[in-house]
């Protein structure tokens, strides 16, 4: 049966090529969103896990008088460390290595000292809230940054990425259909010569089928898998950009698709091909005697 | 081309259980059930074996009610004959073929085959019977992007023979069409006789018990067509069962052989060939 699949393949390789880029298109679309989707993901996670706030301080602020609020933080429930960055360390965990000139000439009161204060894991937001207004009603403490509306800001947006995964989803996957179908009903009024000739001699249904089947799976698989090893291309090409200071800031590096997700995403390809190409010959199935 | 033997012909029947089996390994199977032929508690009926290959009971066709193909045809084909089927195009000699291996149905009598009404089949045994039929066909239905050799070896793939009995027997079959050492070149490279050879060594290529040739010379100039008549009777010859439709009365004339002419749905048997004075006599005494 291999031999006639790799026969017909080779007959008609314009074809399915044409075929394998379009499935492709589609799962570029899809595997991008899903990319997008698990990073948000995984910086939602990462803000959540680590119950984090940053105290920002007065500028004119005296070394005893943060020691004493340091300390004060420490004491309270909940709380497991408390790093005092001055001035110079935030530009410096800023601008990490890059050489933006425009950055570098940020007066030093666009990076404030601060105390980042972190706290249990899920700690609940109540408490982290109270502590927040606590620590707002001390004279030296200019601002309490609490992340908690970042962090509802990424859990809609990570909201509209999965509803926008699953539409893009059924696009796919009527894509695929479409894309899939027509290929094999275009091929099989190709071979219409060799379906008869199959049927004359004998050969049952799943005989005549399964090249056609296994075509589908393949244009399928093969365009998830093309689709899966642009974007991973397209990863590496941005990540380092990405890795940079926007990695410090956002408290995680960028993550690629899981292994996981890249084999479903191959197999879900390959099924619904297979799929639509059954589907495809579901004529020639139900009038088996010609 | 070897004997065909009734219960290998009846084995093949038998459905998917062998679809993997090869012919040459089905010669040594114990025979399995026919079941349409069962008689008491026999796995099968050997006299199966004695019987006419093919019988038609009252045979009606029409695809049109005021334009029946065929009304009432009874007749019956021995094992090892030859017949010719003839009649003016549009008389039904294709559907009557096409009938006897289920790509049409009768509106009402049997088509027995081996003992089997190949009118009541499902539509999973249909592949079973067509392994037991050799069809040739006017326009060839070669798939012109192969070679010639995958365009017979189809024949065997079908059946799961392995590939070193399949190279080893489509090898035969070309010799035997005149084409031996052409198995590699493409189909569409033939010329249209070489191309109805090539059909005619993938329709002997399983050894059938049944060969259909449906105007199988009617694309080829005059002596190609007696060229190939020739090598249906050599097939003949192996014991085979030929049915040949045709309309070209020049072959009939030059073989005495068994006529079934058609037209209007009318039926005429003409036993002696239609060279014979007295076959006029009948043609004319049935119409």
């Amino acid at each position: 049966m291999m031999e006639r699949v790799f026969r017909a393949i080779r007959a008609d390789i314009r074809l399915h090529m044409l075929s394998v880029f379009s499935v492709a298109v589609a799962f570029v679309c899809l595997s991008a969103t899903l990319l997008v989707a698990v990073n948000i993901d995984a910086v939602r996670a990462k803000w959540s896990e680590t119950g984090r706030a940053s105290v920002y301080l007065d500028p004119e602020v005296e070394p005893q008088t943060v020691h004493t609020v340091r300390q004060a933080l420490l004491a309270a429930e909940g709380v497991t460390e408390v790093r005092f960055v001055s001035s110079e360390q935030a530009r410096e965990e800023i601008m990490g290595n890059t050489k933006d000139e425009a950055l570098a000439s940020l007066p030093s009161e666009a990076f404030p000292a601060s105390l980042e204060v972190t706290l249990k894991d899920g700690a609940a937001a109540e408490r982290i809230e109270r502590l927040a207004s606590q620590l707002k009603s001390l004279p030296s403490v200019e601002a309490v940054e609490t992340y908690e509306a970042w962090g509802e800001r990424l859990d809609k947006l990570l909201r509209g990425g999965t509803q926008a995964a699953l539409v893009l989803l059924a696009v796919v996957l009527a894509a695929v259909v479409s894309v899939v179908g027509s290929t094999m009903r275009m091929a099989l009024a190709r071979r219409r010569t060799e379906v008869e000739v199959l049927r004359m001699v004998g050969a049952t249904d799943s005989y005549v089928r399964g090249p056609f089947v296994i075509e589908g799976a393949a244009q399928g698989g093969l365009g998830a898998f093309l689709a899966v090893t642009l974007i991973g291309v397209l990863f590496l090409i941005v990540r380092d950009s990405f890795s940079g200071p926007l990695g410090t800031l956002l408290g995680t590096s960028p993550q690629f698709l899981p292994v996981t997700f890249c084999i479903a995403l191959v197999a879900f390809g390959a099924s619904v091909g297979a799929l639509s190409a059954f589907a495809s010959l579901r004529r020639l199935i139900e009038n088996p005697a010609t | 081309m070897q004997q065909i033997s009734a219960d290998h012909l009846q084995g093949r029947l038998d459905g998917p259980g062998e679809e993997q089996q090869a012919p040459d390994e089905l010669d040594e199977l114990p025979t399995k059930a026919f079941r349409p032929a069962l008689r008491g508690d026999q796995r099968f009926d050997r006299s199966a074996a004695h019987r006419d290959i093919l019988v038609f009971e009252d045979v009606h066709k029409a695809y049109r009610a005021d334009v029946p193909v065929l009304k009432g045809l009874t007749t019956s084909v021995a094992r090892g004959e030859f017949l010719f089927v003839t009649g003016p195009s549009g008389a039904g000699k294709s559907t009557l073929l096409r009938m006897i291996y289920a790509a049409e149905n009768a509106d009402s009598g049997r088509i027995l085959f081996l003992g089997r009404d190949v009118c009541r089949l499902t539509g999973s045994s249909i592949p079973y019977l067509r392994r037991n039929i050799g069809v040739v066909f006017q326009d060839f239905k070669l798939v012109q992007n192969w070679t010639v050799s995958q365009n017979v070896a189809v024949s065997l793939e079908v059946l799961g023979v392995p590939d070193k009995i399949v190279r080893r027997r489509v090898g035969e079959a070309l010799e035997r069409v005149g084409l031996g050492g052409r198995g590699q070149d493409r189909a569409a490279a033939l010329s249209g006789g070489e191309q109805q050879r090539a059909a005619i060594a993938r329709a002997i290529v399983p050894e059938p018990a049944l060969i259909l040739a449906d105007e199988p010379t009617g694309n080829l100039d005059p002596q190609l067509a007696v060229d190939i008549l020739g090598l249906f009777e050599d097939i003949h010859e192996t014991g085979v069962t030929v049915l040949f439709a045709t309309h070209d009365r020049s072959l009939l004339d030059i073989r005495p052989r068994r006529v079934v002419v058609l037209d209007e749905g009318r039926t005429t048997d003409v036993r002696a060939g239609l060279s014979s004075d007295a076959a006029l006599a009948q043609m004319r005494a049935a119409s």
